[in-house]
């Protein structure tokens, strides 16, 4: 199979298209170079197999008209069914019930774009509401998933002025003596919060602030939260899980401070977090859950060559069948834990599940797909969109900064096929998460339109394709220069 | 500054320390109410000379209370606790109501685990336990926090009747599944071949309730394998859900009879390990076209997967 396109390479290269992440404050559109609207363009010109979308009326609602099978989609429920009800099946009944009532076979709706702008814009243009006390100690969490979202969504509209109130927004969550950051100022350290201020941080393409990052205070600090058994506390005191070992380990690699003292034992206890079921709990004897598999995944990214890691550190066919089951029919999106109803949060944790594997493990899954990007694209556009703006976990709920963050992710990643790529120049190790190229998903896998495309993202930090690669060598270069 | 923070103590010595959000227009701020704005501040004063007061005590109470998962409080109030002495019983009954008040809330099982560690008494925990799995029989850090426990106290014996009597309310409730592999096998002794085939019965009668229930196929298949016994061992089970007519070389279904797509695939899996490959290209036809058609790539995957294999040893 031949594959098409435009092969994005995350790493910017001296002289190669490094406009793309070079200016912190690039917003020119007529110059614009964004990866998003590169793909966008190359998937227009060069994919003849792209359907015209039937209206042209650009404010139409429908992109796609073509019936089921055409779309490679299963709208059809089930054809084996259970008689016995329990709270579980009343609940999942309910939930196909809401989603059927939004899938209309043959149609499929547009991303509405500005829409979900806008409301991903609330945090920096308003305060928000006395509500949002409930999440005061996930500020940095508030800062990062819109920005990640609007990343990839409309990478201009991150302008200069935004990009340059990340800085103090973030450094105001800091404390200095640790060199980690608080879930808000005055807050005590967390990994957690620590994970979305680098990539805050990141997004924001500020060296100053870059450097104002005390490395050797957060690496103490880091070590200092590791537990003898390989895992690591979310803080002083705190509860360990794998969420805590992705933070760690994503926060070490975007500051280029990985030791093997800081990961010894760690692959080990990640592995004694995949249960009977072949997917991964929060810590050794929990249950097998969406989220937690991504960090497992993500994290075995990090710790070294994933073609190698995840087999050695994995049951890769029992993860695989786990992971194929979270897919539901007919609603078309992922569950976290088996029994459970849809999210729309898992077609990030899940479908990055499915980068990962499908990127790493490309001898093992050739050229195939293991699951249905066709039906995943289906229940974000039909039910994950909320009408008054931003993504959802279902048809009833809110939207919120959250799910349109991992909505819009799993988005991406219906749309791009990442591959690990050793041989990206500068290859070594402490960068094996930095590996990863893209391409566009072909369609014959699914159908996209180019008004719904989003742009791609480096599948392990979950940031912006080219986005965590600029900060880990900034520092990798002073590293040289000390060195 | 509005001080609409009411407390029992006095305040008039402390210098709240404002928060800083970062720069002139920092993103994302929150909109406070006066209450919660004067004690985060009043809050970060304490907290920068490490105070250990009752009155500081009574400050992380009133926080926990307007947002509960400000984890720093929790961190903070646990330091307080220990410090001041405090009757750990009485903490854990406090908890409680924090837990009935906002039963999503995970940070109090951190708190909690905390406090019963150093309290070293677990005989409040069951029934808490108990009482926020009536109120969502799924929640994650509930279960977590049960097999901490368990481990922490050695409480094994009641485990299995407890996750029986779970399964009973809901066969499809995946959580306390996991807990009974848990119960059985996380003790990390031999288990017999009576509990084993004990614990086989015991998913096959639930599978039987609910044919298509994922998490009870989980269980037998785990355990199973855990137990290092053949997946063979159950394939006249999986003959009678999936109503498969086989032939040498062939399988089909029966379209009114069959009851549980999973018995194919499992039936599929043992064809295959026997080379049997024929058979079960055939069964993982079936799941991609009629029984499982969401997951047709995956079938397609295990056939092929299974052809290739039988190509590099012939």
């Amino acid at each position: 199979m031949h594959r098409r396109v435009h092969r994005t390479v995350f790493r910017s290269r001296a002289g190669s298209r490094s406009s793309n992440w070079s200016s912190p404050t690039s917003t020119s559109t007529s110059t614009s170079t964004s990866t998003a609207s590169l793909v966008t363009t190359s998937c227009a010109k060069k994919s003849p197999r792209t359907r015209k979308p039937v209206s042209t009326n650009p404010n139409t609602r429908v992109a796609i008209a073509m019936t089921a099978e055409q779309n490679n989609v299963h709208n059809a429920e089930v054809s084996v069914v259970d008689s016995l009800i329990t709270e579980s099946s009343t609940a999942q009944d309910e939930v196909v019930r809401l989603c059927t009532g939004l899938i209309i076979d043959g149609q499929l709706p547009l991303l509405q774009r500005q829409l979900h702008a806008d409301f991903l814009k609330i945090p920096m243009s308003f305060k928000l509401p006395p509500n949002y006390t409930g999440l005061d100690a996930s500020k940095p969490w508030l800062i990062y998933w819109p920005l990640q979202a609007l990343g990839i969504l409309d990478p201009d509209s991150l302008t200069g002025d935004i990009l340059s109130r990340i800085g103090p927004s973030i450094m105001a969550c800091l404390n200095e003596t640790e060199g980690a950051f608080g879930g808000g100022n005055g807050q005590i350290s967390h990994l957690a919060a620590t994970y979305a201020c680098l990539n805050a941080l990141a997004i924001a393409r500020d060296e100053d602030v870059w450097s104002q990052i005390n490395r050797e205070r957060l690496y103490k600090w880091l070590m200092s939260i590791k537990r003898p058994d390989g895992g690591f506390s979310m803080h002083v005191g705190g509860e360990e899980d794998v969420r805590a070992v992705y933070c760690a380990l994503a926060s070490a690699a975007l500051l280029n401070i990985i030791t093997p003292e800081l990961t010894e034992g760690t692959a080990e206890w990640i592995s004694r977090c995949q249960t009977y079921e072949g997917g991964i709990g929060g810590a050794p004897d929990n249950e097998a859950h969406g989220g937690y598999a991504f960090c497992a995944l993500a994290s075995l990214c990090i710790l070294g060559n994933p073609v190698e890691m995840i087999p050695k550190y994995l049951d890769v066919d029992n993860l695989l069948r786990w992971l194929s089951v979270r897919q539901y029919q007919p609603e078309g999106g992922f569950s976290g834990r088996t029994n459970k109803l849809v999210d729309g949060c898992y077609s990030w944790w899940v479908g990055g599940c499915w980068s990962i594997l499908e990127g790493a493990l490309f001898g093992i899954t050739k050229e195939e797909i293991l699951w249905s990007k066709a039906d995943l694209q289906k229940f974000i556009l039909c039910c994950c969109q909320s009408p008054k703006g931003g993504l959802r976990d279902k048809p009833g709920k809110s939207s919120d900064f959250y799910h349109s963050c991992y909505v819009l992710s799993g988005l991406s990643e219906v749309q791009h096929r990442y591959s690990f790529s050793l041989k990206l120049p500068g290859a070594g190790s402490g960068e094996w998460s930095f590996m990863w190229t893209c391409e566009l998903e072909l369609p014959d896998v699914v159908m996209v339109d180019e008004k719904n495309m989003v742009g791609p993202i480096n599948p392990v930090h979950v940031l912006p394709a080219g986005i965590g690669e600029r900060m880990h060598d900034f520092y990798a270069a002073l590293d040289a220069v000390a060195a | 500054m509005p001080l609409a923070y009411l407390s029992d103590y006095s305040w008039d010595d402390v210098i709240p320390i404002p928060q800083d959000d970062g720069g002139e227009n920092p993103l994302a701020p929150i909109a406070y109410q006066d209450d919660y704005k004067t004690a985060t501040g009043y809050l970060r004063a304490v907290m920068s000379f490490e105070e250990v007061s009752e009155r500081a005590l009574q400050l992380t109470a009133d926080l926990i209370f307007m947002n509960p998962a400000h984890y720093t409080v929790w961190t903070y109030r646990a330091r307080l606790l220990f410090a001041l002495k405090k009757d750990l019983e009485e903490e854990l009954i406090w908890v409680e109501e924090v837990g009935r008040q906002f039963p999503k809330n995970y940070q109090i099982w951190n708190h909690r685990e905390v406090i019963v560690d150093k309290y070293d008494n677990p005989s409040r925990e069951l029934p808490f336990i108990e009482e926020m799995l009536e109120l969502d029989s799924k929640n994650y850090h509930v279960w977590s926090y049960r097999q901490w426990l368990v481990r922490r106290f050695d409480l094994w014996i009641t485990e299995l009747a407890y996750t029986d009597r779970m399964i009973e309310d809901d066969v499809r409730n995946n959580s306390a599944w996991n807990h009974r592999f848990f119960a059985v096998f996380g003790k990390g002794d031999d288990v017999s071949q009576s509990i084993i085939d004990d614990e086989i019965d015991y998913a096959e009668s639930a599978i039987l309730k609910a044919p298509q229930n994922a998490s009870a196929w989980n269980y037998l298949l785990g355990v199973l394998k855990c137990a290092k016994r053949p997946v063979s061992e159950i394939e006249e089970f999986c003959n009678d859900l999936a109503a498969v007519q086989t032939t040498e070389h062939s399988v089909d279904v029966d379209t009114d009879q069959i009851t549980s797509a999973r018995a194919l695939e499992v039936l599929a899996e043992i064809y295959d390990s026997r080379d049997e490959v024929d058979k079960a290209a055939d069964a993982w036809t079936l799941l991609a076209e009629k029984y499982d058609p969401i997951r047709e790539n995956y079938w397609k995957f295990k056939k092929s997967q299974a052809i290739h294999r039988l190509a590099a040893t012939a």
